[in-house]
């Protein structure tokens, strides 16, 4: 098994390289070819790793091997192996790999085999992310991903690539080095002298941290990876760099790089840092909430498609850091399953949205209208992958969502309640776009630009990420079991197992619920003053 | 027995129905209607088998679905009494409405996609049926009310369709928002959300947690203030008002307090019981000044929902030992109204299908000679709303009236005033539509409809005309419908039909004054134009919404999004063209290229960053 792990991160990169090799003067189709089949391989080892996992009914890291890097003196090496938090991740990674790689085929973007190469060294990263379990490797691969990301906004991007670009770099730089400060800042300050989280989590579940220590990292932490997640109010790279994007490394930002963020915070944070993370987890929770209320108003404001698809998956961010921030196993589990399906819906509305301005030749859209008449398909697909976004049952997102609401309302009922408004707002913004776009008559411009060019309905391969994306919501949606129990178990053994968590777990259960939301808006007061 | 497989097979032939469809069926219109109509057609059959076999003892099966800490949702299904009528309600009617449907949308161009989407209803309304806890019912309830989503929006190319699928899908939400909170109160409450746990530990009553399921039955159920969504939801096709919009989907809201009946506490019923009757009254007199065959009808359904609430509630307060006399009411007038309801409605959708989609009354007329059959049953369905003794309607809004009388006057006379106003409009839309002569060519040329669109209303205008006898009834139902009349037969208070028979004929006899078969203008309108001006108004709810959304809620969105783009975006950033503001400077000043500016940048973001959070965390 533990060869698919590397397979899985290798097998991107030697198709990338295999493509930059080549002479030029080759056929575009062999590129292409080529290209699939490096986002192929990943997307079927992530299928048989998740399976395999899935089988094994743990949630502890399983498939281990290492490879000494000429770091062991640092006591960094790559160590590979996966838990019931990464084994649904790497599915995740692999199908929207996939379906980006198909999107970026099928696109009409020039210089396709550089295209193609970056975009595959990007897919590696992704993978590595999250087949290792060395914080080093963790942070080396999502740099590896990350780089590519801003080279392709910089020369592939639409309008305003420029200043999108550089924006996004500044940002997500900055919060890369804050959360390496972080990271580093455990390394060293846990004396173990190894990046490792088994050696790391075996050695601090009996020497912790410093309290004062703890809190310092894990704020390092929370504002460093909460700037790659766009937690509010960090988050105005994250609409314009996608808006900006080319579609398929908006898939790929948006769907699997950006969860490292939340990986990190709950794969690294919660279970070394653990009274770090009760102290900063009424400001997180505080935060996340302007995600959902403020992003979600601005998200009903959007008139340009890529927009408001963006600002929706940065107001989804918000519910993600609501369940880390409820630090218990419902509401952190939670979170997880979110991430792999919120991955899988952004990845489809980013992919629908391209295929849409393929037909109206607009994002904006007032300017659109009518098209399920004359693409019942695309329609289709845009109405489930909407229905998808916004919660409803039957897809994968609505566990994810459901179980952090659940989660929080132990913590505190107003907080739930504030964040049950976002399944309104996303509602109300999410069915006006498909109204706007599927519904009612065609617009008079729309109607001027089908004269001008034919519309038709989406074909088999404009189809195929579409079909690979629901398909996985749906599969999560109706068994939620097939990742959740992995997830389940890893939460409950080893990222809330800390002498932390057992002990505000027993004064949690002490206390009625109406007590406790007394206390937290008290406590927030405090902080905000 | 009721066999497990039954239960299966149940959920899964819709799904199974609806999943062909989507994925092969789409353009293949005649394949899709068969496999929708064979689906619905098998389950009214299996459910048919399935309750006369069943010894009336409750089921309860469940496996896991997903754990998460201490959290174990189950996946199975608890088949009780209650869920036993309601099973039987939708497998029967729903197959009717399929079979009516085949006729009514032979010109459709999107007929597969319309059957497949009743396929998913049926799927998903059965789920609400038998979930056996909170968490499955919010499942599938989410799940009808997507499907009533895409059945109101059918009509694509429509504005008003879209439009008021969007308005039902989000004012759902809205109470939706409540019915979850009450829900994971509930769990955290009692530490379960199995229905048959519940019942079992829900021994301190919570207000707040009756409430706020209340809420999930004001979206589903349309209740004031959330009816709004209800009479636009006509936008959609004929059969789908009958379904989906009167006999099941909304009833939903009723049926979910009938299983969960443990969890309300009396202040919270007193509540619950005066929006029901405040929505029975307010409904009804919304419908008197209605033009529209099926919005008359809509308004109509808000009414008789607020009678079932009222009464559910009231009931449920006066609850002697194991007779759960609002339950009994509840259930019962729930399923007499799907009956003459879904009649109601395939009569409007037979003559709106032969009259070339003319909906206004004002526009009929004359239609009882050309439309012998519709007229007949069509008659039948208006009694047996209108409480006509004997029929069906009669019975149930008769033991509704009689708890009421017993245990809350005031309710009880706006309901029995609400009989009268129900006479009142049922006769005015009699009147104008098989009255007097036709006012347009295609009215004139109407003719009955075939034997596939006539055939269920004749079935169900004998289920209008009997239903309130228990011999109608497979032996399962019964006891559920048992306990609908506070006090044992024989001492039943004689008076009191008497009373309600009364005004009810004073409604008939009133309209029948006012509205002249061949007048061309609505009398209110005419004579008495503030009052028709006030009604129609239906308390402005419509236009206060509109004013909150268009003119609150946007604006503030607007706002804030300026907001994010200037403020927190940071200045200029977006571009050349506005590129001003100190960080839109420091863009420049990095896109120079040089390198130290970028180890600069990092080196004073970081130092900030650090102060704060090291600042902060202390």
């Amino acid at each position: 098994m533990s060869n698919l792990l590397y397979l899985s991160i290798l097998a991107p990169w030697v198709l990338a390289a295999l493509l930059m090799a080549l002479p030029k003067s080759l056929p575009e189709r062999l590129f292409k070819i080529l290209g699939l089949i490096g986002f192929g391989i990943p997307a079927i080892l992530g299928a048989i790793i998740f399976c395999e996992y899935a089988r094994a009914n743990t949630g502890s890291f399983l498939f281990l091997s290492e490879i000494d890097t000429g770091l062991s003196t640092y006591g960094i090496s790559l160590k590979l192996g996966v838990n019931g938090i990464s084994a649904p991740l790497v599915l995740l990674a692999g199908i929207v790999g996939i379906a980006a790689g198909i999107t970026a085929v099928t696109s009409v973007a020039e210089r396709m085999r550089t295209y193609l190469v970056l975009l595959l060294v990007m897919q590696g990263g992704l993978m590595g992310i999250f087949v290792t379990y060395d914080i080093f490797y963790i942070y080396f691969f999502h740099e590896i991903a990350l780089i590519p990301a801003f080279i392709m906004i910089a020369i592939w991007g639409g309008p305003n690539k420029r200043p999108a670009a550089m924006e996004m770099t500044i940002y997500l730089t900055l919060g890369a080095m804050l959360s390496l400060v972080g990271l580093v800042g455990i390394y060293a300050s846990s004396g173990v002298g190894s990046f490792d989280l088994i050696s790391l989590s075996n050695y601090l579940s009996e020497n912790s941290i410093q309290s004062a220590m703890q809190e310092s990292l894990f704020g390092l932490l929370m504002f460093g990876l909460g700037i790659l997640v766009s937690l509010f109010p960090f988050h105005s790279w994250a609409p314009r760099g996608y808006s900006a994007a080319p579609t398929s490394v908006s898939m790929l930002h948006a769907g699997v790089l950006k969860k490292f963020g939340l990986y990190a915070l709950i794969q690294v944070g919660l279970p070394l840092l653990g009274e770090g993370s009760f102290a900063w987890s009424t400001a997180l929770m505080w935060l996340a909430l302007g995600n959902i209320i403020i992003i979600g108003l601005v998200t009903m404001a959007q008139k340009h498609l890529k927009d408001m698809i963006s600002y929706g998956s940065v107001m989804h961010m918000g519910y993600a850091f609501l369940g880390i921030a409820s630090l218990n196993a419902i509401g952190v589990s939670g979170a997880v399953f979110l991430m792999v399906a919120h991955g899988l819906s952004i990845a489809l509305l980013f992919n629908l949205s391209v295929l849409i301005q393929n037909r109206t030749r607009t994002f904006y859209m007032d300017e659109m209208g009518g098209l399920g008449k004359d693409a019942p398909i695309l329609a289709g697909f845009l109405i489930a992958a909407m229905m998808a976004s916004v919660g409803l049952p039957g897809f994968a997102n609505f566990w994810g969502e459901f179980t952090i609401f659940l989660g929080l309302w132990e913590v505190s009922p107003l907080v739930l309640a504030l964040a049950l408004l976002g399944i309104i707002i996303s509602a109300i913004y999410g069915l006006r776009a498909v109204k706007a776009i599927a519904f009612g008559d065609r617009t008079e411009a729309y109607d001027k630009i089908k004269d001008e060019f034919p519309v038709k309905d989406i074909n088999w391969v404009e189809r195929s990420p579409g079909i690979l994306l629901l398909l996985a919501l749906l599969i999560l949606g109706l068994m939620p079991r097939m990742a959740g129990d992995g997830i389940n178990l890893a939460v409950t053994q080893h990222i809330l197992a800390g002498e932390a968590y057992e002990q505000i777990e027993a004064s949690l259960t002490a206390q009625p619920a109406d007590i406790l939301l007394q206390d937290t808006t008290q406590t927030t007061e405090t902080h905000e003053h | 027995m009721v066999a497990d497989y039954q239960i299966v097979l149940l959920l899964v032939l819709p799904l199974i129905s609806a999943a062909l469809i989507t994925f092969f069926f789409r353009k293949l219109h005649k394949i899709a209607v068969g496999i929708s109509v064979f689906s619905s057609m098998a389950c009214a059959a299996i459910a048919f088998i399935a309750i006369t076999t069943w010894n009336v003892e409750p089921v309860h099966r469940e496996i896991t679905w997903l754990t998460f800490g201490s959290l174990n949702i189950t996946l199975g299904y608890y088949l009780n009494s209650t869920s036993a009528v309601l099973l039987f309600v939708v497998t029967f009617v729903g197959f009717l409405i399929h079979l009516f449907a085949v006729e009514y949308s032979e010109h459709d161009e999107s007929r597969a996609r319309f059957f497949g989407a009743l396929s998913l209803f049926m799927f998903s309304m059965t789920g609400i049926v038998l979930s056996s806890n909170l968490i499955m019912m919010f499942f599938f309830w989410e799940l009808v009310g997507f499907c009533s989503y895409m059945l109101i929006g059918h009509y694509q190319f429509k504005d008003s369709a879209g439009k008021a699928a969007n308005k039902a899908f989000i004012v759902n939400r809205i109470g939706d928002f409540g019915f979850l909170i009450g829900i994971i109160w509930c769990w955290w409450q009692y530490g379960t959300v199995d229905l048959v746990a519940l019942e079992a530990q829900a021994d301190t009553l919570v207000t707040g947690i009756g409430l706020l399921l209340f809420c999930g039955v004001l979206g589903k159920s349309a209740q004031m203030p959330l009816h709004v969504w209800l009479p636009d939801a006509m936008e959609g096709p004929t059969p789908v008002s009958a379904l989906i919009h009167a006999a099941t989907m909304v009833a939903a809201g009723v049926f979910l307090m009938c299983r969960v009946f443990f969890i309300f506490s009396v202040e919270a019923l007193d509540i619950i019981a005066w929006v029901g009757a405040i929505t029975a009254i307010f409904a009804g007199i919304s419908a008197i000044t209605q033009n529209d065959i099926k919005k008359i009808l809509a308004y109509s359904t808000l009414s008789q929902l607020g009678y079932m609430v009222a009464a559910f509630a009231i009931g449920t307060i006066a609850a002697h030992g194991d007779t759960n006399y609002g339950v009994g009411a509840a259930l019962f007038h729930l399923t007499t109204h799907a009956f003459f309801k879904a009649l109601l409605f395939l009569g409007a959708g037979s003559i709106i299908h032969a009259t070339h989609h003319e909906q206004n009354i004002f526009k009929m007329g004359g239609l009882a000679a050309r439309m012998p059959i519709t007229f007949v049953t069509f008659s039948i369905g208006y009694l047996a709303l209108t409480g006509f003794p004997l029929l069906s309607g009669f019975w149930s809004k008769e033991s509704i009236l009689a708890v009421a009388q017993e245990e809350n006057a005031a309710i009880f006379y706006i309901l029995l005033i609400g009989a009268g106003v129900t006479a009142f409009y049922m006769t005015r839309l009699w009147i104008k539509v098989f009255l007097g002569t036709p006012k347009t060519d295609y009215v004139a040329e109407a003719k009955e409809t075939s034997w596939v669109m006539t055939l269920p209303l004749i079935i169900l205008s004998v289920f209008a005309l009997l239903a309130g006898y228990q011999f109608i009834y497979p032996a399962g139902l019964v006891p559920a419908l048992h306990g609908s009349i506070p006090h044992p037969e024989g001492a039943m208070k004689m008076w009191l039909p008497i009373i309600s028979i009364a005004v009810a004929v004073v409604g008939y006899i009133l309209a029948a004054l006012l509205y002249r078969a061949n007048a061309e203008k609505d009398f209110l309108e005419d004579k008495l134009p503030a009052v028709f001006k006030f009604i129609n108004a239906r308390l402005w709810f419509d236009e206060i919404y509109a004013f909150y959304v268009n003119r609150i809620q946007q604006p503030i969105a607007n706002a804030i999004s300026l907001i994010d783009l200037a403020v927190i975006g940071g200045l200029g950033m977006r571009g050349s063209a506005g590129g001003v503001g100190l960080l839109g400077l420091i863009v420049r000043m990095l896109t120079t290229g040089s390198v130290h500016h970028y180890v600069y940048w990092f080196a004073v973001g970081l130092i900030l960053c650090g102060a704060v959070v090291f600042g902060f965390a202390k």
